[in-house]
C-alpha cells in the first residue's frame, strides 16, 4: 500500500516507511500509482501578514488542482491547518486567522464535492500540547520542521487511529457494570432512593456519564449490562428512580445475576451474535476487570477512573479509543432496536412446532437493490466490519466500490424487514464479470443479525437468477477461511456449487453452471427488486 | 554511553549491524532526514539539547561521541 504526502514543510518523521513525499510546496509531480494521498500543508513562516494570508489562499487553489488530477476512486486525506506560531503586530489584525479559516473551509468544501476526500482536524492532536511543545524553532531552522519532531510517536499513534476510524474499525458493543459504574453506591445496600444518580455531586457526575452513554448508543454503539445484582432490584430502579437516564429499553441485552462475568459476557456475545473482539467491558471493580482480561483476552477492558469527576475525561478516551468512526450511517443509529427485535424473534421461534411455519409467520420482506450513491458507503462499511458470514473477507473502501462500478462489476445489497422490525441494509454481493458468460462472486456477506432464517439462500438464489437473465452461464466463487468465518465453509456446497480445487490453507474454488441449477425460492420470502 | 549511541544509530537507521566506523559517508540511511531523526533520538535518550552548530558537525559516530562528551 503506497501512500503519498503533499506537504510544504518537513514531515517525514511523522510517517512510516510506506509513505513518500512531494517536494516542499511542490505539486508539479503528482504520482498516479499511490493508493492513498495525504495533504498536509502547515502555516508558512512569513512576517508580512498580507503575504502570509495570500500564500495560504494559494494553497487551497493548489489543493483543488491536485484533486482534479487524481483518480476520484483513490482515498485522499487532508489535514486541516493550525496556527502554531503567530506574531500579529496589533491585536485587531486577524488576517492570518481568517485565511487559515478560509483554507480549512476549502478543505471541507473539497470533502463535500469529492467522494474520495476526507478531512482530519489537526487540532484534535495539537490541542493536547502547549505552543512550546508543538513548535521548536531549532528544528525549524535545522530541518524546516513545521511541527516539533519530538512529537512523532504521539502523532503516529493518533494518525493510525484516525486512519482506522476512516476505515470504520470501531468496536460494536459496550458492556457496563451497574453499582459504582453507572451510578454511585450499591443498589442492594443503598436502595433505589439511596444510589447516587442526579442531584448534586457525585450523582451529577453519574448523570452526565449516563447521558453521554445514551448519546453514544444513538450513534449505533450497542449498550449491554453485566452486573452482580438481583435482577428484580435493578428493574425496579430502572422503573422508579426518577433521575435514571439509561433504562431497560436502552440495553440490547443484559445479564444481571451472580454468575461470573466472563461467562455472562460470552452469553451476551452469543445472544447478540457478535464476536467478542467487538466488545468493550467497563467495570469499576479491578478484580472483575482482571478476570475478564484473563478469561476473554479478545474483549477490550479499559481502566475505570477512581473518582466520579473523572468520568467525562474517561468517556472521551473511551470514545476516541474504541468507538470513533469517520461518519455514521442511518443503519448504525438503529442498531440497538434491531438487536432487541432479534431477541423478540428468538422468543417467537420457541413457540412454533415447525420452522417453516415460523418463517412464514415472520412476514419476511427482502429488498434487493443495486449499488447506488445512497448505499455505497454502507456497502463499503459492511465489507470492513463483517467477519462471520463473509465468504472471502475482502475489505473495501467506498472509493473501491465506486471503482468496481466504473469497471462494470455488479453489486447489490439486501435489506431485510419482518414483523418485528426493519433490519435495514444487512448484506451485499459483489460480482466481477470475467467474460460475457462467466462471472466471479468476489464478495458475499451478510450481517449476523439476519441469519437463522434461510435468507442467505433466498438472497443468493435471487442474485443467481438475475445473473442468469443477464446472460451469464457459469459462476465461480471462492471461500477464503479466516479465524471467524468457519460457519460459512460449506455454504457454496449448500447452494449447489461444485468445489473444483482446495489449497493447503483451506481456500476453496467453486463453480456453478446456471443451466442445471434449481433457483426456486420458498414463497414465504417476499423479495422485491428495487 | 558508546554502547547506547551505537544502539541508537542502529535503531534510527534500521541497520542489521553497526560499528564505530559508521558515518554519513558509509551509511546510506544517514542522510539529512536521518540526521534529524538521530538528533531527536539522542536528545531524548541523553536528555540534552543539541545546538544547530553541533548538529551540523555530527557526521560520524566519532563526532557524536565527541560532542556528547563535551555536553556532559
Amino acid at each position: 500500500m503506497s501512500k503519498f504526502v503533499f506537504r510544504n514543510n518537513t514531515v517525514e518523521r511523522f510517517f512510516g516507511k510506506e509513505y513518500s513525499f512531494s517536494g516542499y510546496d511542490d505539486i508539479s509531480l503528482i504520482p498516479q500509482d499511490a493508493d492513498i494521498y495525504v495533504w498536509w500543508y502547515q502555516v508558512p513562516i512569513k512576517y508580512d501578514q498580507q503575504v502570509l494570508a495570500d500564500e495560504i489562499g494559494d494553497y487551497a487553489q493548489k489543493l483543488n488542482f491536485v484533486l482534479s488530477q487524481i483518480e476520484p476512486t483513490k482515498s485522499f486525506i487532508a489535514l486541516t491547518m493550525d496556527i502554531l506560531y503567530f506574531v500579529p503586530f496589533t491585536d485587531d489584525d486577524s488576517r492570518l486567522q481568517q485565511s487559515v479559516a478560509n483554507y480549512n473551509n476549502a478543505l471541507y468544501n473539497a470533502e463535500a464535492s469529492y467522494n474520495n476526500v476526507k478531512v482530519i482536524d489537526i487540532t484534535e492532536f495539537t490541542r493536547n500540547y502547549t505552543a512550546a511543545d508543538l513548535f521548536d524553532w531549532k528544528f525549524y531552522f535545522v530541518s524546516q520542521m513545521g511541527m516539533n519532531p519530538k512529537l512523532n510517536k504521539e502523532f503516529k499513534v493518533w494518525w493510525e487511529r484516525k486512519l482506522s476510524s476512516i476505515a470504520l474499525k470501531r468496536k460494536k458493543c459496550l458492556v457496563l457494570d451497574l453499582d459504582n459504574t453507572l451510578w454511585g453506591g450499591i443498589l442492594g445496600e443503598d436502595g433505589i432512593e439511596g444510589i447516587k444518580i442526579g442531584g448534586d455531586y457525585p450523582g451529577k457526575a453519574f448523570l452526565y456519564w449516563q447521558k453521554a452513554l445514551l448519546g453514544l448508543s444513538r450513534s449505533g454503539v450497542i449498550l449491554t449490562i453485566c452486573s452482580k445484582n438481583n435482577e428484580h432490584d435493578v428493574l425496579e430502579a430502572w422503573e422508579n428512580n426518577p433521575f435514571m437516564v439509561l433504562r431497560q429499553e436502552h440495553f440490547a441485552a443484559y445479564r444481571i445475576n451472580w454468575t461470573d462475568k466472563a461467562t455472562n459476557i460470552k452469553a451476551l456475545a452469543d445472544e447478540l451474535n457478535l464476536g467478542l473482539d467487538s466488545f468493550v467491558f467497563v467495570d469499576d471493580n479491578p478484580t472483575e476487570r482482571e478476570l475478564v482480561k484473563q478469561m476473554l483476552p479478545m474483549v477490550s477492558v479499559p481502566d475505570f477512573p477512581k473518582q466520579p469527576y473523572e468520568l467525562p475525561v474517561f468517556f472521551k478516551s473511551l470514545v476516541e479509543q474504541y468507538f470513533k468512526v469517520y461518519s455514521i450511517t442511518d443503519e448504525d443509529k438503529k442498531k440497538t432496536e434491531q438487536y432487541k427485535a432479534n431477541a423478540a424473534r428468538a422468543k417467537a421461534a420457541a413457540s412454533f412446532t415447525d420452522f417453516a411455519s415460523f418463517l412464514e409467520s415472520l412476514h419476511i420482506q427482502i429488498g434487493v437493490e443495486a449499488a447506488n450513491e445512497f448505499n455505497i458507503q454502507r456497502i463499503a462499511q459492511m465489507t470492513q466490519k463483517t467477519n462471520q458470514f463473509n465468504l472471502t473477507t475482502h475489505r473495501y473502501t467506498d472509493a473501491d466500490v465506486r471503482r468496481f462500478l466504473d469497471e462494470r462489476w455488479k453489486i447489490w445489497c439486501i435489506s431485510v424487514a419482518d414483523k418485528f422490525g426493519d433490519n435495514g441494509i444487512t448484506g451485499t454481493i459483489i460480482v466481477k464479470p470475467l467474460d460475457s458468460e462467466r462471472c466471479e462472486i468476489d464478495t458475499f456477506l451478510l450481517s449476523c443479525r439476519i441469519l437463522g432464517k434461510g435468507i442467505e439462500i433466498a438472497f443468493i438464489k435471487r442474485i443467481l437468477s438475475l445473473l442468469e437473465s443477464s446472460g451469464f452461464k457459469t459462476i465461480t466463487a471462492n471461500f477464503i477461511p479466516t479465524a471467524k468465518n468457519t460457519q460459512v465453509r460449506g455454504f457454496w456446497d449448500k447452494v449447489g456449487f461444485k468445489c473444483i480445487s482446495e489449497t493447503e490453507d483451506g481456500s476453496r474454488n467453486y463453480e456453478l453452471s446456471l443451466t442445471d441449477t434449481d433457483l426456486s425460492i420458498e414463497n414465504y420470502y417476499h423479495i422485491t427488486i428495487k | 554511553m558508546e554502547e547506547k549511541v551505537l544502539q541508537i544509530i542502529k535503531e534510527t537507521f534500521e541497520l542489521a549491524t553497526v560499528d564505530k566506523t559508521c558515518s554519513q559517508k558509509t551509511c546510506e540511511a544517514w542522510d539529512s532526514m536521518g540526521q534529524l531523526n538521530l538528533v531527536a533520538e539522542l536528545e531524548d535518550a541523553f536528555e540534552i539539547s543539541l545546538e544547530p552548530e553541533e548538529i551540523g558537525q555530527m557526521t560520524s559516530y566519532d563526532d557524536v561521541i565527541r560532542i556528547l562528551k563535551e555536553k556532559m
